[in-house]
């Protein structure tokens, strides 16, 4: 359980790194927005080289983003065979015992493949070059302007932070958990099916107790210290942005710009 | 020996930057029928030491020896389940392992875990409640309604129902207060006295080591410090205080006593007889 890439911090020294959370999360959002215009295989060409920029700017190996698409073979697997039943357009590619598989089938899923990859690759390199905390201050600022239609941008951030400041916390218990049902002779890669519904349990409730138990600490901690959900409060961490936050949301305007064009006026 | 360590090392998360070494070259053997203390500061590595007591944690390096089986680094042990039977862990805190409905079918979830029958279970649950001195109107509640000694004693007899030759408890008596903690150590004497279970105990209280214990391991920096009988470890505060260890009240006492200009012999260990002893040379002084 340890070895949970998907978007786990990675403490490196990098401009990237030191960019204003804001300036990231727009830009991503740009990218991402760009990524589903249909802009063909130039369009993606260009995006594949501009997010591949970032990723070594910041740092990050190749090999970690790679780590963090494999759970997403499966499904691109499944998706490849829904397309080769389903889509009867282009031009036949071969047919085995009756069946014709079409040019269309394979593209289309290439084009969510790349799509796919693309977007892991720039929230990757969103949240492993972004501590949660300056993530969440990020998106409360951002969040800020819609305050005046009643959206709750502090509690959303402070749910954010605490989810994750629990994840760590709720796999070491679980962890724990398991070893000491293990001492009581559970067995959890043998063993029928009832016994291991059985073992399953052993493990859910102790971790609902805990968790529920935890939650209640946290809350009556917060409570103590005088916490109060939309009470105006200063903050320790003023975020600022600088010509280089500047300079990213430029090009990831352009690059939006640049892709729109592509797909509709060309 | 019931129990052998030999060369025996264990790495975390070997081959990326979190690799970290928690024991190394552990050479360790625990005498049947005593009770053996593990003392040690936060992170020296006592908890991955016990871990490898019923084989949650495999060595990474060496060989270990239990009872009649033989877990060496880099092997797949076989009987697993069966030493786990034999070596019952109780970890820290253990209450947050408690789930049934009832107490006594918690109790009696190990014993069915290794093949007990459901009338057997049930027996050996309400035996061991006993042996923990809990109520026997408890056993049908909810183990949620209970008070956290109440809990933590349910979970002590989880591991004694399933009649473990060893027992090793990590820190059994953390958060309890005096009176739960003298009942708990009572409860381990009579296991090992009356049972003959060969008991560990993790703990960082030189009181219980002191009065308890038979033997006593110092784990330093993953590494076996020292292993020695109780009585010479306290014969002299000096090996206490070589290792930032304060050692217990009555060693204490006659340290100072001595310091006073008495003569108090080294096999004095109560506080009765200290009294008795000081009381004759006043008298006699």
């Amino acid at each position: 359980m340890g070895n949970i890439t998907l978007g786990r911090y990675m403490p490196l020294d990098s401009p990237v790194h030191k960019m204003d959370p804001r300036a990231k999360i727009m830009a991503m959002l740009l990218v991402l927005i760009s990524i589903f215009f249909p802009a063909g295989w130039i369009g993606y060409g260009i995006l594949f080289v501009a997010v591949s920029f970032v990723i070594i700017l910041s740092k990050l190996s190749f090999g970690y983003i790679w780590k963090s698409m494999k759970p997403m073979l499966m499904m691109l697997f499944f998706l490849l065979i829904i397309n080769v039943f389903f889509t009867k357009t282009g031009d036949p590619l071969f047919t085995v015992g009756g069946f014709t598989v079409y040019t269309d089938a394979v593209l289309n899923t290439l084009y969510i493949a790349v799509r796919l990859l693309l977007m892991i690759m720039i929230t990757t390199c969103l949240t492993a070059t972004t501590k949660p905390l300056d993530m969440t201050l990020g998106i409360e600022n951002l969040l800020k302007p819609f305050e005046k239609i009643h959206v709750p941008a502090h509690e959303i951030a402070m749910l954010i932070s605490i989810a994750l400041r629990f994840i760590p916390d709720l796999i070491d218990e679980t962890q724990r958990i398991i070893k000491a049902q293990e001492s009581r002779g559970v067995d959890l890669q043998e063993g029928k099916i009832s016994e291991r519904i059985g073992a399953i349990l052993s493990l859910i409730v102790p971790l609902f107790v805990s968790s529920f138990q935890r939650a209640e600490d946290l809350a009556n901690a917060m409570e103590a210290r005088g916490y109060a959900p939309g009470e105006k409060r200063t903050r320790y961490k003023v975020l600022k942005m600088e010509t280089r936050d500047y300079i990213l949301l430029f090009c990831a305007a352009a690059l939006l710009a640049c892709m729109a064009w592509l797909a509709f006026f060309r | 020996m019931p129990i052998s360590f030999e060369h025996v090392g264990h790495t975390y998360s070997v081959g990326t930057p979190f690799e970290y070494a928690a024991l190394k070259d552990v050479n360790l053997d625990i005498r049947e029928g005593k009770i053996t203390a593990i003392i040690g500061m936060t992170g020296s590595g006592k908890s991955t030491l016990v871990q490898h007591l019923n084989a949650l944690l495999l060595p990474t390096e060496g060989t270990i020896r239990i009872l009649d089986r033989t877990i060496t680094a880099g092997e797949k042990p076989k009987k697993l389940k069966s030493l786990r039977k034999d070596v019952g862990l109780v970890f820290q805190f253990p209450e947050y392992q408690l789930f049934e409905e009832t107490v006594l079918k918690d109790v009696a979830f190990g014993p069915k875990n290794f093949g007990a029958t459901e009338d057997e279970a049930a027996q050996r649950a309400a035996k061991a409640l006993k042996q923990v001195g809990l109520p026997a109107d408890i056993a049908k509640k909810s183990p949620l309604e209970l008070s956290g000694g109440q809990k933590r004693r349910t979970a002590i007899a989880g591991i004694l129902a399933m009649d473990p030759q060893i027992l090793v408890l990590d820190e059994p008596t953390a958060g309890l207060d005096p009176a739960g903690t003298a009942v708990m150590m009572e409860l381990f004497r009579t296991l090992n006295k009356e049972y003959g279970k060969t008991i560990l105990i993790v703990t960082h209280d030189m009181e219980q080591v002191f009065r308890y214990c038979d033997d006593v391991v110092v784990v330093a920096d993953g590494t076996i410090r020292t292993k020695m009988e109780v009585k010479d470890f306290f014969r002299d505060s000096s090996l206490c205080k070589s290792m930032n260890i304060l050692p217990p009240a009555l060693i204490r006492m006659k340290d100072m006593l001595t310091e006073k200009g008495f003569e108090i012999p080294e096999e004095i260990d109560d506080i009765k007889s200290l009294a008795e002893c000081v009381a004759g040379q006043v008298n006699h002084g």
